[in-house]
């Protein structure tokens, strides 16, 4: 075997033209397949983080109609019914093992208004302390974050996106006035103050504003409820989440909930099953790279059966001999896939070095979403890819193994020719 | 002796409920068809002008169609009860709308437009006598009955001379904030009697924002059958 692999590596050596071109395809390929997966993973992690951070927890408490179809919308995440008594709740849920913490957030729909202009905005009330996720997740433009208190000399504390302070013409100290339907039907104001403004990057955050819970309440009426809990659980992950749901369910089956709408139900729900929105936009980019790569590599691997069966074309006299000096076919056929093998594997390597470091710089620095169509798949203005040692395995492997397949074609015609008519090839 | 004299007076003043009775018919009877011209005045921005023709059954049903300009021609609004619909021929579909969207782009809610009684939903306070826009005015104030109506709180401000004539209302959220106020005035002859004719709501959402609803023609007592305020008739034009 150890001459079989000399004889292979010498073999690619002999033809370095050849060999440089379909290995520098396959490097090429391999670069890309790296880089597309930083890219996906990317997405994948921010969208993941900043549902996790800003809307669900690791789980989430929350109302939903009995007949609930999710309209694959960003904010299928929130629920605009009442979830009775969710303060409380959330400090009873605090109290189970593995929960690190727990947020009430009210989310609702009104206008916002300021020297006479208004726009529509999502107001969402959250309990700031509670909250660092959250606070991390929002780029601060100007000003602060809100107080634990939430209010400002009295005023409630209004945390704003920058689309909507651009549109309403307010800055940080400004006044802004906020105009709602509570649930129950009645009209209802309150006046607020703003004390810092974020960049989120994501479209859908364009009209969001952030409110203390208990301003939240005042506003919408609801004293004590909120729309969700949020809930932190130790370790995060999707796993971790389904084995913690059991007994969060069981605590909110036992408490009472007075007022719940009969039509509703009050479900413990896992990020993916709350964030479906994000999760789709993730499955699409997996299915987009699944699709290129099938390209990638089938091009990548038709240049191998081609080099090498021009390989076994010019070898033809060469193959002769050695079968007339008693080599055996499956030693012939060992002999290609070898080559096969340590031209992927080389490959694999440089193209592994080479999409490594792009990922490693646009993980560093970012790649800008210049258009609302890209903000929207990457959850922000600027992507950050990810390398991960699962995902370099994935893709080697996938790279040598293509280069193994893809020489067994050449290896096997190779092998079949006869020593007496390969020795007269001319 | 003059706070004498004034108690007198308001102990002689019908009371509060009776004026709000009184003011809920002022402008349209109790079965009514009418030809309405609405101005939506955005600042900066042409004026959008809708006519439209409208029929009220009592206090549960109204109905409103539009009738120019041509390309919004069929588009109309129905209540009944606590239920209000929208047709839109383009889409020639029936669609629910909250009572308290607003109605055709402008200053007034659907519940604005259609709420055909105060007294149902509000408990009125005859808080005294007021000169509002010139004329001679009860002021009351009005609370809502329960968290399900849209004002919480409405000044309400009625002529005193007799004719029961609504001067101005101003609507006020929850928390006490202004935001909107409506203003009625031009009292003119329509379908043989006098009343305001034009009826001005301004918001405090958008500076110098305002929509103007001038009645054109009147028609109380009008025999209007039941079968009309249905969504199936919306759906048909009829």
């Amino acid at each position: 075997m150890p001459t079989l692999t000399s004889m292979a590596v010498r073999n690619l050596l002999r033809a370095r033209r050849r060999s440089l071109l379909s290995g520098g395809t396959m490097a090429l390929g391999t670069a890309a397949l790296v880089l597309g997966n930083g890219l996906a993973d990317g997405i994948a992690r921010q969208l993941t983080a900043n549902l996790v951070a800003v809307q669900t927890g690791h789980l989430q408490v929350v109302a939903r109609p009995g007949d609930f179809e999710p309209q694959n919308s960003p904010f299928d995440a929130y629920s605009p019914l009442r979830l009775p008594g969710a303060q409380a709740l959330a400090r009873r849920l605090e109290a189970l093992p593995g929960v690190v913490r727990t947020a009430a957030l009210l989310y609702g729909r009104g206008t916002a208004m300021a020297g006479g202009r208004s726009s529509m905005a999502s107001i969402i009330g959250i309990e700031p302390e509670r909250e660092p996720e959250l606070r991390a997740a929002h780029h601060l433009q100007a000003g602060t974050f809100l107080s634990a208190t939430g209010r400002a000399g009295g005023e409630p504390e209004v945390f704003l996106a920058s689309p909507l302070a651009q549109k309403l013409r307010v800055g940080v100290g400004d006044a802004v006035s906020f105009v709602v339907q509570t649930p129950e039907g009645a009209v209802n104001s309150l006046d607020g103050v703003v004390v810092g403004v974020f960049q989120k990057g994501a479209p859908w955050y364009d009209h969001a504003l952030y409110l203390s819970l208990g301003p939240a309440q005042d506003l919408f009426a609801w004293p004590g409820d909120a729309t969700s809990i949020k809930i932190t659980i130790e370790g995060g992950g999707q796993a971790a989440a389904r084995q913690a749901r059991p007994s969060i369910q069981a605590l909110v089956r036992q408490t009472p909930l007075p007022g719940l709408d009969p039509d509703q139900r009050v479900l413990v729900e896992t990020f993916p099953e709350a964030g479906r929105f994000a999760f789709s936009i993730m499955e699409a980019n997996r299915g987009a790279l699944l699709v290129l790569s099938s390209f990638l590599l089938a091009a990548a691997a038709v240049g191998i059966v081609n080099s090498m069966l021009m390989s076994v074309h010019e070898r033809t006299r060469e193959i002769g001999t050695i079968r007339a000096l008693g080599m055996r076919r499956s030693a012939v056929v060992r002999l290609f896939v070898l080559e096969g093998l340590v031209l992927g594997t080389a490959a694999a390597g440089l193209g592994i070095l080479a999409g490594g470091a792009a990922v490693l710089h646009y993980a560093a620095y970012g790649i800008p979403m210049n258009n609302t169509s890209l903000t929207w798949m990457a959850g922000g203005d600027r992507l950050f890819t990810v390398l991960t040692g699962a995902s370099l395995a994935r893709t080697a492997a996938t790279i040598v193994a293509l280069s193994i397949l893809a020489a067994v074609y050449p290896a096997w015609v190779a092998s079949r020719l006869e020593p007496r008519e390969a020795l007269h090839h001319v | 002796m003059s706070n004498l004299l004034a108690c007198l007076l308001l102990a002689m003043a019908p009371d509060a409920a009776a004026i709000v009775k009184r003011a809920d018919r002022a402008v349209l009877g109790e079965t009514t068809t009418y030809t309405v011209r609405m101005t939506v005045q955005r600042p900066g921005k042409r004026d959008r002008v809708v006519e439209m023709r409208g029929f009220k059954k009592g206090d549960e049903q109204g109905l409103v169609r539009y009738t120019t300009p041509p390309k919004e021609r069929g588009t109309a609004y129905l209540r009944s009860g606590e239920n209000t619909w929208l047709y839109l021929p383009s889409a020639a579909k029936v669609v629910r709308v909250g009572a308290k969207q607003n109605f055709g782009g402008g200053d007034f809610s659907n519940g604005d437009i259609f709420r055909l009684s105060l007294i149902k939903d509000y408990d009125p306070t005859l808080l005294g006598e007021e000169a509002m826009s010139g004329e001679a005015c009860f002021k009351l104030e009005l609370r809502a009955k329960n968290r399900s109506v849209a004002y919480d709180r409405v000044l309400y401000w009625v002529r005193t001379d007799g004719s029961f004539f609504p001067v101005r209302a101003e609507y006020y959220t929850i928390s006490g904030k202004r935001l909107k106020w409506l203003s009625l005035g031009e009292v003119g002859k329509l379908g043989g009697r006098l009343r305001p004719t034009v009826l001005a709501m301004e918001n405090a959402l958008e500076a110098g924002a305002k929509t103007e609803l001038r009645f054109l023609a009147i028609e109380d007592e009008a025999k209007l059958d039941d079968r009309l305020f249905t969504p199936s008739a919306l759906e048909k034009g009829e």
